[in-house]
């Protein structure tokens, strides 16, 4: 394990200086991380090529894959050894806490305030205090803001007269459980409603949004609160999706993830999808056997008007280790601008992490929904932001999974999961 | 031994290559990760020598209990049907016919793709809705329903040992074959001669002169088992319920939240395990001998 590490630092370290454009004069050139579809690489590429033709700057763009742990892996490996390469890389929301708390993110308060890089007020203001900010300092912004939606089929719903998006989970469940019937003679592959069931960090985001404000998972005052009443309800409430009532797959708790329940509802072969914004643009492409027949919906509650969304995203930082902090800056800066922010929104369906750009006329005008969604991410939920968050989720993850595995019953899952959760906040949150 | 100093010098000097390498790719690396493991190396805390406090921790923790256990029974489940199946494949390739070659190649295959790859391989097999496995059993009218094949722990484990088995025994074939090929074929001729019949040929030939690389294989492949990460990495992520978390994917998943203290004592566990079997395995190994 340690010997891997080792060969990974020293396999890094060499790397740079074999790529191209090492012939650029030091610190005017910046190392840009980010990962993702090779598409959306290619973009990056357009978007950097644009920044160095504007300021001279040269920017190195450092691949990384799709996985947000494997990109956290690749950062945490090259911050913990100081390297001052890559200079600025997306973190997303659920473990910029731990990049932040270990000291690698250049505070960016000075730059706000001298105004070089717009206003502080175009910004979500929430998701600033909440995801940005670390012991008082703000040490990202928001590059691309997410929350969870439902996707439903309108044409289902009017088939089956069931009038709009369900607003409780026991709607939801009367609805698909009427359509699967009559789908299901037809395609026997079709479930009513598909969801990330899997045990990774996506699982936690679901069981979040299924307990909903009733529910919650939060660390105040160095204790867990996760076995709650409403907790319960909604694991029982997942795992009987799936063995009681049927109306989501069997392989939801082994293979169910982002992509997974895409492809599913992108093929027509579901009523319901939970998923993340991105899934949006891809649902109305062409070739998408659900085109002009998909409708988003805010997460339903088991009271109504309780529902809520897990607050994702990716935020940019710049290294601490950065030998080019100025340079760093204007790029972070670029990224935030309203023209990139706009850009990101048309060319990848990325939700500005600006508010601004949402009452952009052209981008409305492609993306209506955006109009709906800016009320959803105000109001997302974050998750714990504490870092040693991924301790915590590593087990959340393991016990919600063995539940919906019905390994083991709603209630113990939670009860374990809470005891050995409080045993690493006492473990690391001194 | 009657050697001059300067003889012995040179002899100690041709060593120093090879011990420089392996201090500094082996021993180097093993003692950090044992001081890291000492320490409270956590990137957003500060750090200090924490003694024996990773280790206690190690104890009370039901996830480290948990993979503990799956690792020592994937170990002792997939090492003997490596070794069974490794040892068939051995035999029947040893036996002389055109096609060797051609067949030695083809069982080397599954050896030489990287075990991430022959993990998304078998992701394509278990797969609920697009699974080759699921195909072949709707095709022969086996199941009516496609089966959730990691979706059970019992599945999840089983499914894991198969891939694992098809992946290595290849590896454990081509060690047996070359030990095969150092058996005198004389000593087949005579036992032929005295009729010794093929099973009698197998015990009383075969195998105690290929005991020795048997007990090759098995210390690889048992270390090898006890390292797993590669596989449940790609195939189940873990689950469900991390019933299929492998003691090095639990390890990782330490580092990756940013404590190399916690994650080395996981590692150093690990190592003494790995270290306390061969041990154990070539002290049995040279006992076995001198009674015979």
């Amino acid at each position: 394990m340690k010997t891997g590490i080792v060969l990974l630092a020293l396999l890094s370290a060499w790397l740079p200086l074999a790529a191209p454009g090492s012939a650029w004069a030091e610190g005017r050139t910046i190392t840009f991380a980010v990962g993702g579809a090779p598409s959306e690489l290619d973009f990056w590429e357009q978007l950097l090529r644009d920044f160095q033709a504007q300021t001279q700057i040269h920017v190195e763009l450092l691949r990384q894959p799709t996985d947000t742990s494997l990109r956290r892996q690749s950062l945490v490996v090259a911050l913990n050894a100081r390297k001052s390469d890559p200079d600025v890389f997306l973190m997303d929301v659920a473990w910029l806490a731990q990049i932040a708390a270990s000291g690698w993110l250049a505070p960016l308060d000075a730059l706000l305030d001298k105004g070089g890089c717009g206003e502080r007020s175009a910004y979500f203001p929430r998701i600033l205090a909440v995801a940005d900010t670390f012991g008082g300092k703000l040490v990202a912004l928001p590059v691309y803001v997410d929350g969870g939606l439902l996707y439903y089929r309108t044409d289902l719903l009017r088939k089956y007269r069931l009038g709009g998006p369900p607003r409780t989970w026991a709607e939801l469940l009367r609805a698909s459980e009427t359509v699967q019937k009559g789908e299901k003679r037809k395609s026997p592959t079709f479930f009513a409603f598909v969801w990330q069931g899997a045990q990774y960090e996506g699982l936690v985001c679901d069981f979040l949004e299924f307990a909903g404000a009733d529910g919650g998972f939060a660390v105040v005052d160095g204790a867990v609160s996760v076995d709650t009443p409403g907790n319960r309800k909604a694991l029982r409430f997942m795992r009987d999706l799936i063995h009681k009532y049927r109306v989501s797959p069997p392989n939801t708790y082994t293979e169910m993830r982002e992509e997974e329940t895409r492809l599913i509802f992108q093929g027509g072969n579901a009523l319901f999808e939970r998923n993340w914004p991105y899934a949006w643009v891809l649902h109305e492409a062409r070739g998408s056997r659900v085109r002009g027949v998909v409708a988003v919906a805010p997460m339903p509650s088991f009271t109504p008007g309780r529902g809520v969304s897990t607050l994702g995203g990716w935020h940019a930082g710049v290294s601490r280790y950065s030998d080019a902090k100025e340079e760093s800056f204007r790029f972070l800066c670029f990224l935030g601008s309203y023209a990139v922010q706009k850009k990101l929104a048309l060319h990848l369906g990325w939700n500005p992490g600006r508010m601004d750009v949402y009452e952009d006329a052209e981008v409305l005008s492609r993306m209506p929904h955006l109009r709906s969604l800016r009320g959803i991410f105000e109001n997302a939920r974050p998750r714990p932001i504490v870092p040693y968050y991924a301790q915590l989720s590593e087990i959340l993850q393991r016990h919600l999974n063995a539940a919906l595995a019905d390994r083991s019953s709603p209630e113990e899952a939670l009860q374990a999961a809470q005891r050995e959760m409080q045993a690493i906040v006492s473990r690391y949150g001194r | 031994m009657d050697r001059s100093p300067g003889e012995l010098l040179r002899g100690y000097a041709f060593l120093v290559p090879l011990v420089l390498f392996l201090a500094a790719f082996v021993l180097v690396p093993i003692a950090g990760t044992f001081v890291g493991s000492l320490m409270q190396d956590v990137t957003f805390l500060p750090q200090r020598f924490a003694g024996a406090e990773n280790y206690r921790a190690l104890l009370s923790d039901p996830g480290f209990a948990q993979a503990l256990r799956f690792t020592v029974l994937f170990t002792a489940a997939s090492v003997p049907l490596e070794l069974a199946l490794g040892l068939a494949v051995a035999l029947l390739l040893a036996h002389p016919s055109r096609a060797r070659g051609a067949l030695r190649a083809c069982v080397l295959i599954p050896w030489a793709i990287p075990a991430a790859v022959s993990g998304k391989v078998f992701q394509l097999v278990y797969n609920y809705n697009y699974g080759l496995a699921n195909y072949l059993m709707n095709a022969m009218g086996v199941v009516d329903r496609p089966v959730n094949w990691l979706g059970t722990s019992a599945g999840a484990f089983l499914s894991l040992v198969v891939a694992d088995a098809w992946k290595t025994t290849p590896f454990v074939a081509i060690i047996l074959l070359a030990g095969l090929s150092g058996i005198p074929g004389h000593l087949y001729l005579q036992a032929q001669i005295d009729r010794a019949g093929f099973l009698r040929r197998f015990t009383r030939i075969t195998l105690p002169l290929l005991s020795t690389v048997l007990l090759i294989a098995l210390l690889f492949r048992t270390i090898d088992a006890l390292r797993v990460f590669d596989l449940m990495f790609v195939l189940t992520g873990g689950g469900p319920g991390g019933s299929t978390t492998s003691l090095s994917l639990y390890g990782y998943n330490y580092f990756l939240g940013g404590d190399f203290g916690y994650g080395s004592a996981v590692s150093v566990v690990l190592f003494l395990i790995a270290l306390g079997l061969s041990l154990l395995y070539i002290r049995v190994g040279r006992f076995a001998r001198e009674l015979s």
